[in-house]
């Protein structure tokens, strides 16, 4: 026990450092989210009796399919850094389980397992003396699961067959759970199915409720799951290592074309980059395809525009991959990285979402407008925002070459990865909605639309990080060479503007939305259907030569208010 | 003549600490400039600020007398640089990187392909064909990179700790290209830790402690009739009493 206390501490202590800066917010924002989520889960157990149990197999799943979807799980405490101390395997597995208990996302488990004892309580003396030991087993066989799926899915990325089956089959179960409504029609469900009882994650219910064998069931799952993680654990030593067949020559001519077959290389020899791929291309395929067991096909179309959602998420830190690789960019400033890097992400994804657009679309037989409007502008879209997030969001990466045994941790701040991957699926939504509208009220209209968008966000998007790595280069490389944002956050520059441009900015950005939402873009819309007179919208109170006009006018002025506000916070640059 | 570095008041703050604290460094052209220091003293910080790595808190850097932050097409062009410890396209074999890297460049394809194949042969990276730089050992990532900072044939080399982990066959290799380097007209500054080297190799020498130049000029200046370790430690070594021993390790 001596050492897994030692550990826990080391891990303390290590957590305490780590947590300054943009991942202290970004942990505190998890922190708030996970408890919002847990006093959600504690109160089902005020409820019906079936609800909870769902609730924990919810949680069950987040801990397997969160590290496997971005981050790979905690990793404050590598296993690597104790190789040399020569401790049995499974004396280190149970030393890093107590240390895993240190930490944001078990103390919130721990708070969402408080229902256990909630429902202990409403039970009995005895029911509620079960619960306490029933949450202890039951975060443990969380955390054990997930370790395990882990370490699974790490084995699995040495080789490429397992990097690509393990995408297969963890972007099925994602989709299968996003699309889980299929399977209650299926089984004519109407409530909980029954099974969330028997998963491992209601073995802690079943005990508190006076089935008594379940929480021998917990312990010794508990104790099978550690076994098997210091068996893995054994397993880890060393890198990924990729294949070294033969090599295709460099072909390229040009700087552009060297950037593209760089990053094409990179697609098609990492094999954390393939299993992304896969998992990308796996979750649209099935999340589409899932409603065919109903007989129902009209999702099967969209297979491809949800691959291109998923695949920039997958790829939100393209930049922060990379690591200080960024130096040689720095250094080339006549090459432009930012191009490259876009025409290769097209040339990974277009293709294959292309292929399945269509393929699927033929099968189902339409709506061919709506479709192949979205494609152009998703595929712009995401390879606009890839690049774009990646600079201005960068989430500081572990250098490729100094990563341990996990090849999914890329970097240390896997809560900021997570949100980054979330920013980027909303984002790319967006940028699909113009083209999606005007497909749906005037036709074929909308793929017009969708080129235009696509390309617009492909150059501009590019442009604008392109900007950015000219003006803030030196700082993203120090960013990544530390590990850490520099302080000087947007809180601290705003603290040192004078009151006069503080009460401005609080204006600009607090009351910019009135004039460019409901008075400007909304007013309009309600105009353009006819629907005058309408509560406070002013610009359908005017006469008709002006209503567009007064629209156009609020909504410049809404423009102008957030820019003024950007204006005047962002810093004058000291060069 | 035009310096083919001149630093001058460079500073960086990080934190609260001052890590470069308005060093002047003046590298005359055709010069083998060795910066010598202690771990921690502003090597690397300083060197990155002089090639626009790191933006600087205050001061200037010039390479042959083009501007590092105004200017930084045409300085970049005129230097090649071994940063310590960064990440390389890792997933490329090292002809790859020489390859992508020529062309970012913007060398023609055939120059390209002929001084990587020299390159390659001279550093004797030429076995590992089809490694990946990330299977590299640590010598073979020094030596990759100081492939790419050769590459298109700089006028000034910036190289920081070039012989850490290198063997010693492939550090005489390296010792040789570089002194034809400097013989054809070409300046470099080094950064080491290593006294014998930098007096095996340098002509200038200059001593950073604690983010300031403790000396500089030429070798003989710094040094005078002792060695360049004596005068070192006399510049920055312990002022107050001798090396304590660990006692409990001899039985």
């Amino acid at each position: 026990m001596a050492v897994a206390l030692t550990m826990a501490r080391m891990k303390v202590a290590m957590l305490r450092h780590a947590f300054h800066g943009t991942r202290a917010q970004t942990a505190g924002t998890g922190a708030a989210l996970g408890a919002l989520l847990a006093a959600g889960t504690v109160y089902l157990a005020f409820t019906d009796p079936d609800l909870p149990a769902a609730g924990y197999a919810v949680w069950l799943l987040g801990w397997i399919l969160g590290p496997i979807f971005m981050g790979g799980g905690d990793e404050t405490l590598r296993p690597e850094y104790f190789s040399l101390l020569g401790l049995p395997p499974r004396r280190l597995a149970a030393g890093l389980l107590v240390s895993a208990f240190v930490g944001v996302a078990p103390l919130v488990s721990l708070t969402a397992l408080l229902g256990l004892l909630v429902a202990g309580v409403r039970l009995g003396v005895a029911n509620a003396l079960v619960a306490v030991p029933a949450m202890v087993l039951q975060l443990a066989v969380f955390v054990l699961l997930s370790k395990v799926s882990v370490a699974v899915v790490g084995l699995a990325l040495r080789t490429r067959p397992g990097a690509i089956a393990s995408g297969v089959l963890n972007g099925a179960i994602l989709a299968a759970l996003g699309q889980i409504w299929v399977f209650f029609v299926v089984f004519g469900q109407t409530g909980v199915p029954a099974a969330v009882w028997y998963l491992p994650s209601g073995w802690g219910l079943l005990a508190v409720r006076g089935e008594w064998w379940a929480l021998g069931a917990l312990a010794l799952l508990a104790l099978l799951l550690l076994g098997a993680w210091a068996a893995l654990l054994s397993r880890r030593a060393g890198a990924a290592r990729p294949s070294t067949r033969g090599r295709r020559p460099m072909r390229a001519a040009t700087a552009n074309g060297a950037i593209v077959a760089k990053e094409l290389r990179t697609w098609s020899r990492d094999l954390v980059r393939n299993h992304q791929l896969t998992f990308a291309l796996s979750y649209g395929v099935c999340f589409a395809a899932s409603p065919l067991i109903l007989g129902w096909a009209g999702m099967l179309p969209y297979a491809g525009p949800i691959f291109i959602v998923m695949a920039a998420a997958m790829t939100a830190n393209l930049y922060g991959t990379d690591g200080t690789a960024l130096w040689l960019t720095l250094l080339t400033p006549s090459a432009s990285d930012v191009r490259g890097r876009q025409l290769a992400w097209l040339s990974a994804h277009a293709p294959v979402a292309i292929v399945l657009t269509v393929a699927f679309t033929a099968v189902t037989g339409g709506p061919w407008p709506l479709i192949l409007a979205l494609l152009p502008a998703l595929l712009g879209g995401a390879a606009g925002l890839v690049p774009l997030v990646s600079v201005y969001g960068l989430v500081p990466g572990t250098d490729p070459h100094r990563r341990a045994g996990n090849p999914l941790r890329t970097s240390e701040d896997d809560g900021g990865l997570t949100g980054l991957a979330y920013l980027m699926l909303a984002l790319v939504l967006l940028t699909g909605a113009p083209a999606a509208l005007a497909a749906l009220r005037y036709g074929w209209a909308g793929l017009a639309v969708g080129v235009v968008t696509g390309v617009l966000c492909y150059w501009g998007f590019g442009l604008l990080t392109e900007r950015r790595l000219r003006s803030h280069g030196p700082e993203l490389l120090d960013v990544m060479r530390t590990g850490h944002k520099p302080r000087t956050t947007v809180k601290s520059r705003f603290e040192q503007l004078s009151k006069t441009q503080k009460t401005i900015a609080w204006w600009c950005f607090g009351f910019g939305a009135i004039p460019l939402v409901p008075q400007g873009i909304v007013a309009a819309v309600f105009v353009a259907d006819g629907m005058l007179r309408h509560s406070w919208f002013l610009a359908t109170y005017m006469p008709p030569g002006l209503r567009y006009p007064v629209a156009a006018a609020f909504a410049a002025l809404g423009l102008a208010m957030y820019g003024t506000g950007v204006w005047v916070v962002t810093p004058r640059s000291s060069r | 003549m035009t310096p083919a570095l001149e630093i001058s008041r460079l500073t960086k703050r990080f934190g609260g600490k001052l890590a470069v604290d308005a060093i002047d460094l003046s590298v005359p052209p055709g010069s083998f400039f060795g910066l010598v220091g202690q771990n921690g003293a502003g090597k690397t910080t300083t060197l990155s600020m002089a090639v626009g790595l790191l933006r600087p808190d205050d001061g200037s850097a010039r390479i042959f007398g083009e501007d590092v932050w105004s200017a930084p097409e045409r300085a970049k062009a005129m230097v090649g640089v071994l940063p310590d410890g960064l990440a390389m396209p890792e997933r490329l074999t090292g002809r790859e990187v020489l390859t992508y890297l020529g062309l970012l460049r913007g060398l023609d394809k055939e120059v390209v392909a002929r001084r990587a194949e020299d390159l390659l042969a001279v550093l004797e990276l030429d076995g590992a064909e089809k490694t990946l730089v990330i299977e590299y050992s640590t010598g073979m990532r020094k030596k990759i990179g100081l492939a790419t900072a050769l590459l298109h044939a700089p006028r000034l080399l910036v190289l920081d700790e070039p012989f850490e982990a290198v063997d010693p066959v492939s550090a005489a290799t390296i010792k040789t290209i570089l002194r034809g380097f400097v013989a054809g007209g070409g300046s470099i500054v080094l950064s080491s830790h290593v006294m014998a080297l930098v007096e095996q190799l340098c002509d200038h020498v200059a001593v950073i402690d604690r983010g300031t130049v403790a000396a500089a000029g030429t070798l003989d200046e710094v040094r005078g009739a002792r060695s360049l370790e004596e005068t070192f430690v006399e510049l920055v070594g312990e002022r107050d009493s001798g090396v304590k021993e660990l006692s409990w390790l001899s039985r």
